[in-house]
């Protein structure tokens, strides 16, 4: 559904979570990796993150910004894993489930 | 040894300790292959000027296993008579001149193996979830393959 905004998605369930909203329906726990800078950043290497079960990549990425600001720095250096599938920042509609493993994948430097 | 006996086999791990060129050949050798070919990725002391004291690497270690089954699987494809395929890839803290990877492939005659090698590497060097930070006296640089799809775009 396009708004007349500058956003052309703003689904309900990309509002987010709201606290003890685990495993609703609208909202799966996932685990989130960090890795290389994106640990560095975030300060960890992993958590559980809530997180609406349908939303795109795009919005997948503001949730974990809203919980680690000092992300926001890498957001056009990085891509995602979501169950060790790479899938870029953008449109892609993910469809979670509980337990699902989603890392940040800073570029890579393997070799 | 017959040769249904000696099954194509993919030889991958990803460990801190020291790698081994003998171990990774060995791996490989094959009574039916002529070829044995290798990459070894050593660890060099300067980047742009700047002195490398040591290298530090980290991985998504199942994404990264994964990702190097499939590039073999690829190699199987695409050069069908490879017989063996070894990726050891160090992680942690890789002294200079030390080796951060070697690859080994063997085949019955040397063209499928020295190209194979190269897909290898190049393509690992594309797709492995594994990263790389340049320790230099001052400061340090997690670094970023040229060959990664997502990165150096619209800087």
């Amino acid at each position: 559904r396009l708004s007349s905004g500058r956003r052309r998605h703003r689904e309900p369930a990309a509002e987010g979570c709201p606290p003890g909203d685990g495993g609703s329906m609208r909202c799966q726990q996932v685990s989130v990796l960090y890795f290389a800078r994106s640990a560095e950043l975030a300060g960890l290497r992993s958590e559980t993150l809530s997180v609406p079960r349908q939303i795109t990549s795009l919005q997948l990425w503001e949730e974990i910004v809203k919980v680690h600001p000092r992300l926001a720095v890498i957001r056009d250096q990085v891509v995602f894993a979501v169950q060790q599938e790479y899938v870029l920042l953008g449109d892609q509609l993910l469809v979670l489930q509980p337990g699902d493993e989603v890392a940040i994948i800073p570029p890579i430097s393997g070799g | 040894m017959d040769e249904r006996k000696d099954v194509p086999k993919d030889f991958i791990k990803l460990k801190s300790e020291k790698l081994s060129v003998d171990e990774v050949s060995e791996l490989v050798i094959s009574p039916y292959c002529g070829a044995v070919s290798l990459f070894i990725g050593t660890t060099r002391n300067n980047f742009e000027g700047k002195k490398v004291i040591h290298l530090e690497y980290e991985a998504y270690t199942s994404m990264a296993e994964t990702e190097i089954k499939k590039i073999c699987r690829d190699v199987r494809q695409k050069w069908p008579s490879v017989k063996h395929i070894a990726v050891h890839h160090r992680l942690g803290v890789v002294p200079i001149t030390e080796a951060s990877v070697i690859i080994a492939v063997s085949s019955p005659h040397r063209a499928e193996s020295l190209e194979a090698v190269m897909y290898c590497i190049n393509t690992l060097k594309a797709s492995v979830p594994i990263w790389k930070k340049e320790i230099y006296e001052d400061e340090y640089s997690w670094k970023e393959n040229k060959e990664c799809f997502w990165a150096n775009s619209e800087k």
